[in-house]
C-alpha cells in the first residue's frame, strides 16, 4: 500500500513530494477526494463568469470563496451555483479561493473576504445562483446557435442541454467545446433566469458534504500539516502578560540542544529556530528570558472586572451607547406599577479550536516577496498580516488558504500574530518556517469572548403584563481591539459585544438596548454565538423572573410578547411538545428559552438533574427548534445545531478563563475543560420549513441553551442562577 | 535511532528518544492524519493503536516503544473502508474533522476489543476524546452503525 511506499523514501525526497502538493492550492472533487488545483489548464472550457468553468471534460469547477472551519460550506455554497446551473452534483470540483478579490466578498461583510457569523450561505445564496442561472443561460445560447433553433425550445437536465422537439442533447462538456460559445453572449445574471424554489432537487436535498471522506481518512490537510521543502520549524515563547517585551534572553541551554539554529526576538515573545519540530519545542523549554514589568495589563483580575463592570451596569446615571431603541424605555419602566431589576455576569471564554494557531511562511529575497499557507478564516486580513508586517504589496505574496481544525471566531483578527511569527522567523532566517503554539500558547495568549456584567429592567402592570424593557451591558468594545480598522467604521455599534440584545423578535413595546463600553482587560475575539452567547443569557433568564414577580407562567408570558410573531410561536409551541412539557418529572426539571441569532431564532428546552452534595448539573435532554428561512443542507444544518447545542452546555456550566494580575490562569484542557461526551445530553432537533431567504445556522442554537438550564435549575430549586458559568461552587451557593 | 512497525512497515526514526511519538509520526514519516491538540493526554486527537491498544500518542516517547507495532489512521484500512470509517461517513460524523482521526482509532480499538458494545460502554471508551464541535450525537451513532453493520 501507498504508506510503506512513503516511509521507504528519505525523509528529504518526502518533503520535497509533499512540498509539490503544498504549492498549489487544494481542490476538493464531490467524491471527498482532496486534490491538486490545475485551474486554468483545460484547453478549451467555458466561463460564464469569475465563478465557474466548464470544461471540455465535462467538469464544472467551481470557486468556493470562504474558508473551511467544518462549518459545510464547501458543499452548501457550490450547490446553490449548481442547483442553479442545473448541473450534475458528480462532476462538481471545488476550488478554494487564495487571493483577497473583492469581487468574490461576502456582500454581508461590504465584500470582504472573511468567513464569520453564520452568513456565508445567508450572504452568497443571491450571487451564487445568479452566477449558476447566468451560466445555464449562457450553455442554452450557445447550443441554440449550435442547433440554428430558438433559445426557448430548450431545457437543461443535469449537465445537459436538450431539445425535446428534436431529441438531441449536448452535455455541457460537449458545449464547451463547440465554436459557437465563443461569439455567444454572456447574459445578463438577473433574477428572471433563476429556478422557482419548488424545482430545487439540490438545494434542501440530503447531498453528503464533499469534505467527509478525506477528513474519515486522516487525509485532509490542514494549516498545520503543511510541509514544504527547506523548511525549518518555530517555537515561540510569548510574554506573560500583554505588552510586556522580552528584556534579556540566554539562550544557553536552547542552543544546546541539537538541531537548535537560533533565537529571534519578536516584540512580544522570543522564537526558537530548529531543523526539527522536536528541537523547537525542546528549545522553547529552554530558554531563559528576562521580561519587562512595567505593563499596565499587570493591574488586570478578571474576578475585579466583573465587579468594575457590574458597578457600571448598575449606575443607571451612566448612558450607554444605544444598540436598538423603541419609545421611551426609561419613562415606560418609570411609570409602571412594579419595577424588577436584576444583574447577570458572565465570564471570560476561550474558544478552544482543536487545531493550534499556527502557519508556514517563506519569505524571499530579503523580505521582498512571500509564500504563506495560513488556516484563517479571512483572506483580507491574512493578506492584510503579510503585507504590514513585510512592508510589501500584495503583488508580491502567495496565499494560500488552508482548511481550519475549527476556530469560532478565533482566527478573524485583524493582525494576525501566529502568521506574524511565521513572517518574521522566516525572514530572519531565509528559508520557510513552520510556526507551531502549543495548547498553553493558545489557553494563555488567546483572545477570548469578555467578561461582561448586564443590569435587567423592567416595569410590570398591576395586572402583570410588561411595560417598559432596559438591558444594559456593561463589557468592553471587542471590535475595537481585533479589527480597529473596522472599529473606525462603526465605533460605537459593536455587534460582536452586543448581538442579541437588540430581542427583536419579542415585541417589547418600549425598549432600549445600550452599550456601557468598559475598559477592556484581556485580549478579545468573536465567539460562537458573538454578543449572544451572554446577552441571550440574561435577557431569557430575566424573562423568566419577570414571569414570576408578575405571578404569570413563563410560557403564556413569552407567547403573549410574541402575538405578533406566529414563526416565533411555532418554534415555542413546537419545542414544547416535543419535550412533553407539562409531564411531570421526578428529581428532573425543565426549563424554557427563546432567543434570536441575527435573521434565525431558535427555541429550546433544557432537562436537568443536580447532584445537590456536588453542585454538579447534568444536561440530560435538550430540545431545540430553528427558523433559518429556507435550509440549503438539511443533515449538515443538524449538525451544526446539534453542535452548537454542545458548545452551549460546555459554555453553561464549565467554561472559564481567569487573569489574576495580567496572567491567564488556565493552561490546557485539564483546567479548562470543554464538555465530553459522557455530558452530553440527547438533543432532538426541529428545523421549521418556511419559504424564505435562509439565514443563520452555525450559531443559533447556542446562546438559548445557557439561560434554558438556567431556568430548569429554578423549577427544579427555586433558585436562580444569575453567573455564567454555573460552576459547582456557584450552584451550591445558590442552594445555601 | 528508534526502530519502529508503522502501519506494517520497518522504519528508523533518527530522532532522541524522548521525542512523541506524534512528532515521529508526523514530522518524520509524513504521516499527517494523526493530530496535536493538547501535548498533555486530554483530547486524543493523536490518537493510535500501540501494540493494539489505542494511546495517546502525543505523550508518548519513542524511546518508551522501540520495537512496537503502531498503526495511525492512514492503515487503518486500505482504501478508507474500515467499518467505522464507513460509518463515519454514513453517519456524516465530522465538522472541522480535526479529532476525527482520533475518534475513529478510539472507536476502532474500541469495537475490535468489544465488537458489540453496549451505548454505556461506547459512552465510556470515547470518552477520552473530545470535540470541540460538539460531534458527540453522531459519534455515538456512528459506533453503534459500525458496530451493527462489521
Amino acid at each position: 500500500m501507498s504508506n510503506s511506499a512513503q516511509l521507504s523514501v528519505s525523509r528529504r525526497a518526502f518533503l520535497a513530494s509533499a512540498g509539490a502538493t503544498a504549492g498549489f492550492a487544494f481542490a476538493i472533487g464531490v467524491d471527498g477526494l482532496q486534490r491538486v488545483a490545475n485551474a486554468g489548464t483545460a484547453a478549451s472550457s467555458a466561463k460564464p463568469n469569475i465563478w465557474v468553468s466548464i470544461a471540455a471534460s465535462g467538469k464544472i469547477r467551481i470557486i468556493y470563496p470562504a474558508t473551511d472551519l467544518g462549518q459545510g460550506s464547501t458543499t452548501a455554497l457550490p450547490l446553490m451555483l449548481a442547483e442553479e446551473l442545473d448541473a450534475n452534483w458528480s462532476d462538481v470540483e471545488v476550488e478554494q479561493l487564495n487571493v483577497d478579490d473583492r469581487r468574490y466578498g461576502n456582500p454581508k461583510f461590504g465584500m470582504v473576504r472573511y468567513t464569520a457569523g453564520s452568513s456565508a450561505v445567508q450572504g452568497y445564496y443571491m450571487p451564487l445562483r445568479l452566477a449558476g442561472a447566468q451560466a445555464r443561460s449562457m450553455l442554452i445560447s450557445a447550443a441554440a446557435a449550435h442547433w440554428a433553433v430558438p433559445e426557448d425550445r430548450l431545457r437543461t437536465e443535469p449537465s445537459a442541454v436538450v431539445d425535446h422537439e428534436t431529441g438531441e442533447r449536448l452535455s455541457y462538456g460537449e458545449i464547451a467545446a463547440l465554436p459557437e460559445l465563443a461569439t455567444t453572449r454572456v447574459p445578463d445574471a438577473s433574477e428572471a433566469l433563476l429556478k422557482p424554489t419548488s424545482d430545487f432537487r439540490l438545494i434542501g436535498a440530503d447531498v453528503a458534504r464533499i469534505d467527509i471522506p478525506a477528513k474519515s481518512r486522516g487525509a485532509y490537510q490542514y494549516g498545520v500539516d503543511v510541509r514544504v521543502p527547506e523548511m525549518l520549524y518555530a517555537t515561540v515563547v510569548r510574554a506573560p502578560v500583554e505588552d510586556e517585551t522580552p528584556i534579556s534572553v540566554d539562550e544557553t541551554g536552547a542552543l544546546a540542544i541539537p538541531g537548535v539554529l537560533r533565537t529571534v526576538t519578536l516584540p512580544d515573545g522570543v522564537a526558537v529556530i530548529a531543523e526539527t519540530q522536536e528541537a523547537a519545542l525542546f528549545g522553547k523549554f529552554a530558554l531563559s528570558i528576562e521580561w519587562s514589568e512595567t505593563s499596565s495589563s499587570r493591574g488586570n483580575n478578571s474576578d475585579q472586572d466583573l465587579i468594575d463592570y457590574a458597578a457600571t451596569a448598575e449606575d443607571l446615571s451612566q448612558d450607554g451607547a444605544v444598540w436598538r431603541e423603541t419609545g421611551d424605555a426609561g419613562a415606560a419602566v418609570g411609570g409602571a406599577d412594579r419595577q424588577v431589576e436584576r444583574t447577570y455576569l458572565s465570564d471570560y471564554a476561550y474558544h478552544a479550536q482543536f487545531e493550534p494557531m499556527g502557519a508556514v511562511a517563506s519569505v524571499e529575497n530579503d523580505g521582498a516577496s512571500a509564500e504563506v499557507w495560513i488556516a484563517s478564516q479571512t483572506q483580507s486580513w491574512s493578506l492584510r498580516t503579510v503585507t504590514e508586517t513585510l512592508g510589501i504589496d500584495a503583488e508580491q505574496v502567495t496565499l494560500h488558504m488552508m482548511p481550519m481544525g475549527g476556530s469560532f471566531g478565533r482566527r478573524t483578527e485583524l493582525t494576525q500574530p501566529y502568521l506574524r511569527d511565521a513572517l518574521l522567523t522566516s525572514k530572519a532566517v531565509g528559508r520557510p518556517v513552520k510556526v507551531l503554539w502549543t495548547r498553553e500558547d493558545d489557553v494563555k495568549f488567546g483572545a477570548y469572548r469578555p467578561a461582561a456584567a448586564q443590569r435587567m429592567i423592567a416595569g410590570l402592570k398591576a395586572e402583570g403584563g410588561l411595560q417598559g424593557w432596559r438591558h444594559r451591558v456593561a463589557a468592553p468594545s471587542v471590535i475595537a481591539y481585533f479589527n480597529p480598522l473596522r472599529w473606525a467604521q462603526v465605533e460605537p455599534q459593536d455587534i460582536i459585544t452586543m448581538r442579541g440584545a437588540e430581542n427583536k423578535f419579542y415585541d417589547l413595546g418600549d425598549m432600549r438596548a445600550e452599550h456601557l463600553i468598559t475598559d477592556r482587560r484581556a485580549r478579545l475575539a468573536p465567539w460562537r454565538g458573538i454578543g449572544a452567547a451572554y446577552t441571550s443569557f440574561a435577557a431569557e433568564a430575566f424573562m423568566d423572573e419577570l414571569a414570576e414577580e408578575a405571578g404569570a407562567d413563563p410560557v403564556e408570558f413569552r407567547l403573549a410578547l410574541l402575538k405578533d410573531n406566529p414563526r416565533g410561536r411555532w418554534l415555542v409551541e413546537r419545542v414544547l411538545e416535543m419535550s412533553d412539557w407539562k409531564r411531570a418529572r421526578d428529581g428532573t426539571a425543565l426549563g424554557l428559552a427563546f432567543a434570536g441569532y441575527g435573521d434565525s431564532m431558535a427555541a429550546g428546552v433544557a432537562e436537568i438533574s443536580l447532584d445537590r452534595e456536588s453542585g454538579v448539573i447534568a444536561v440530560k435532554n435538550f430540545w431545540t427548534t430553528v427558523d433559518a428561512g429556507v435550509i440549503v443542507s438539511p443533515d449538515n444544518s443538524l449538525a451544526q445545531i446539534e453542535g452548537g447545542v454542545v458548545h452551549g452546555v460546555g459554555s453553561a456550566l464549565k467554561e472559564r478563563i481567569t487573569i489574576v494580575d495580567g496572567e491567564v490562569q488556565q493552561n490546557n484542557f485539564y483546567d479548562y475543560e470543554i464538555l465530553r461526551i459522557d455530558e452530553t445530553p440527547e438533543i432532538a432537533v426541529d428545523i421549521a420549513q418556511v419559504d424564505a431567504p435562509p439565514t443563520s445556522i452555525g450559531e443559533v442554537s447556542t446562546p438559548v441553551v445557557a439561560p434554558a438550564i438556567a431556568n430548569a435549575f429554578f423549577a427544579l430549586t427555586g433558585r436562580r442562577l444569575r453567573h455564567m458559568p454555573f460552576t459547582p461552587e456557584r450552584v451550591l451557593a445558590a442552594l445555601a | 535511532m528508534t526502530r519502529l512497525t508503522v502501519n506494517g512497515s520497518a522504519v528508523e526514526i533518527d530522532a532522541p528518544p524522548e521525542t512523541p511519538l506524534l512528532i515521529a509520526l508526523r514530522e518524520h514519516l509524513g504521516l499527517t492524519g494523526s493530530k496535536y491538540g493538547c501535548g498533555a493526554a486530554m483530547c486524543g486527537s493523536c490518537t493510535v493503536h500501540l501494540d493494539g491498544a489505542a494511546t495517546y500518542a502525543c505523550v508518548t516517547p519513542i524511546g518508551d516503544v522501540e520495537g512496537a507495532d503502531v498503526r495511525t489512521i492512514e492503515g487503518l484500512s486500505e482504501n478508507g473502508d474500515h467499518p467505522v470509517q464507513l460509518a463515519w461517513i454514513a453517519e456524516q460524523v465530522p465538522q472541522c474533522g480535526y479529532c476525527q482521526s482520533g475518534q475513529i482509532m478510539r472507536a476502532a480499538a474500541l469495537l475490535e476489543e468489544n465488537p458489540r458494545p453496549s451505548r454505556e460502554e461506547i459512552i465510556d471508551a470515547m470518552s477520552s476524546n473530545l470535540c470541540r464541535c460538539g460531534t458527540y450525537v453522531r459519534i455515538v451513532k456512528a459506533v453503534e452503525r459500525a458496530a451493527s453493520e462489521a
